[in-house]
């Protein structure tokens, strides 16, 4: 007789069961270990709290007529303390591909790089590139079964497939959005203000590239967990290429520079 | 964060010959939003005494505000400006008057006496006195100042020497903290001169 296929009906579990001895495994009622802890409803949330950074950061990513730019600070903060004006927040997942780092460092490093590994994979199994879609619903799926576990990711994944560019927002809450601009981190809200106002669709790369760049000076100058330097990175038909890295401290002379006082008013104030 | 940490504040003061300077960063924020670049931390108590007052903004003001109003009766009463001692004193007396409900200030004093000594001390928000005869800081980036301020200070600097090292210590400093920063301003005060100088800073 032919055995059916009741897979379906069994309830999902959150881990991934080993596959050695699977029959016997599948055949236990699912059960999950309960933690040695007095404050049962608050343990998971405290541990959250504890690892959780804050995600002290201004990343942007925004698609117009010529592609996408992707641009983000370079500030890493504990609390209040800077333990770093160096750090590279746009991760380069493959030629086509990038990702921007929000959140805990050590989280998006490493999911980066794991989804990396899965779309080379994909690109070996299938002999074809994954698209941008497929790659970000894969970092989608994977932070979706670790939702309350205490990753902190907010990230974009932005790259150019077969159907033009594409433009993901992908959070450890399990959240996947599609758009045309998006802005992650603590300084958002700044680079916000000035994306929204400068942007238009047919810009020049150069411009596109400029309005990325003034954003997250903008965010780093308001905002005090991003600083450092501003990279902006554009992704065309041929993949992404890094445009600019500049020092925001020198950036902010160069839209506001200094004026000398006249030492006439001085003067003319203490007669009057 | 803590309630010093809401408004951000960096402050130091350091002794030279015959002179001290004392500076602060310019930012006022509510806690990582950056309000102002051009805020005053340092206030003039007389010609040879300056105050600063790190933590929260608003309990700075109205300290200082105090402060400047028990001056001004001192200089009535005794027809003569407060020598900066004395000047401790009463700010740590202040202080200490709320014990059970504190301003969430510190103060750095500097002044030069009568015979033109300087002197520079600090003080926690109930008022425990700090003297130094080198230097002392106060405020969110006060772990990075203690560090900058130890390894760049000399005894006897003249004050041009003594304005570059405050700098130097008062940028490297809040350079690594988030809090505080977006410029600087330096008091080199000596028995015949003021020198107020802003400093152009990392504005991140």
């Amino acid at each position: 007789m032919m055995k059916l296929d009741f897979s379906g009906l069994e309830p999902a579990t959150l881990h991934q069961l080993p596959n050695d001895n699977m029959s016997d495994i599948l055949s236990q009622a699912p059960s999950f270990k309960l933690p040695n802890d007095t404050d049962f409803d608050g343990f998971q949330k405290a541990a959250v709290q504890m690892v959780k950074p804050a995600k002290g950061t201004t990343t942007l990513a925004f698609i117009f007529k010529e592609g996408i730019i992707v641009a983000a600070d370079s500030r890493a903060s504990m609390g209040g303390y800077i333990s770093s004006q160096s750090v590279k927040k746009i991760i380069e997942i493959n030629p086509y591909l990038l990702g921007t780092m929000a959140g805990g460092a050590a989280d998006c490093q490493f999911w980066h790089r794991n989804l990396g590994i899965k779309c080379r994979l994909h690109e070996l199994a299938n002999k074809r590139r994954i698209s941008v879609t497929g790659a970000s619903k894969l970092l989608a799926n994977i932070l979706y079964s670790y939702r309350g576990m205490g990753l902190s990711i907010g990230t974009m994944i932005a790259g150019w497939d077969e159907t033009g560019p594409g433009l993901y927002y992908v959070d450890s809450e399990g959240g996947r959005l599609k758009g045309t601009l998006f802005s992650v981190g603590s300084g958002s809200t700044y680079a916000y203000g000035i994306l929204d106002s400068g942007y238009r669709w047919d810009m020049p790369v150069e411009e596109a590239g400029e309005l990325g760049r003034r954003a997250i000076y903008h965010a780093t100058f308001r905002d005090g967990a991003s600083g450092g330097v501003a990279s902006v990175y554009y992704v065309g038909p041929q993949g992404w290429k890094k445009l600019s890295g500049d020092d925001v401290g020198e950036l902010h002379y160069n839209y506001y520079p200094v004026t000398e006082n006249v030492v006439e008013q001085e003067m003319a104030e203490g007669s009057a | 964060m803590s309630i010093f940490e809401y408004n951000g504040s960096a402050l130091v003061a350091m002794v030279g010959k015959d002179c001290f300077a004392i500076a602060s960063d310019r930012r006022l924020g509510v806690q990582l939003q950056t309000i102002a670049t051009d805020f005053q931390r340092i206030s003039k108590i007389h010609d040879m005494l300056y105050v600063g007052l790190s933590g929260l903004a608003t309990d700075a003001q109205t300290l200082y505000q105090r402060l400047a109003f028990r001056h001004k009766l001192y200089q009535l009463r005794e027809e003569r400006n407060m020598q900066p001692e004395t000047f401790a004193n009463l700010v740590s007396a202040l202080l200490y008057e709320k014990r059970f409900g504190p301003y969430f200030c510190q103060p750095v004093i500097a002044g030069l006496g009568d015979d033109n000594k300087p002197f520079i001390c600090t003080m926690d928000s109930i008022g425990a006195k700090e003297l130094a005869k080198d230097f002392v800081v106060a405020g969110t980036a006060a772990e990075s100042l203690y560090g900058a301020c130890e390894s760049m200070y000399k005894p006897d600097m003249e004050p041009e020497e003594l304005f570059e090292t405050v700098s130097q210590a008062l940028l490297s400093s809040v350079d690594r903290d988030c809090l505080s920063g977006w410029g600087g301003q330096v008091y080199v005060v000596s028995a015949d001169q003021v020198i107020i100088r802003t400093l152009k800073g990392r504005m991140d």
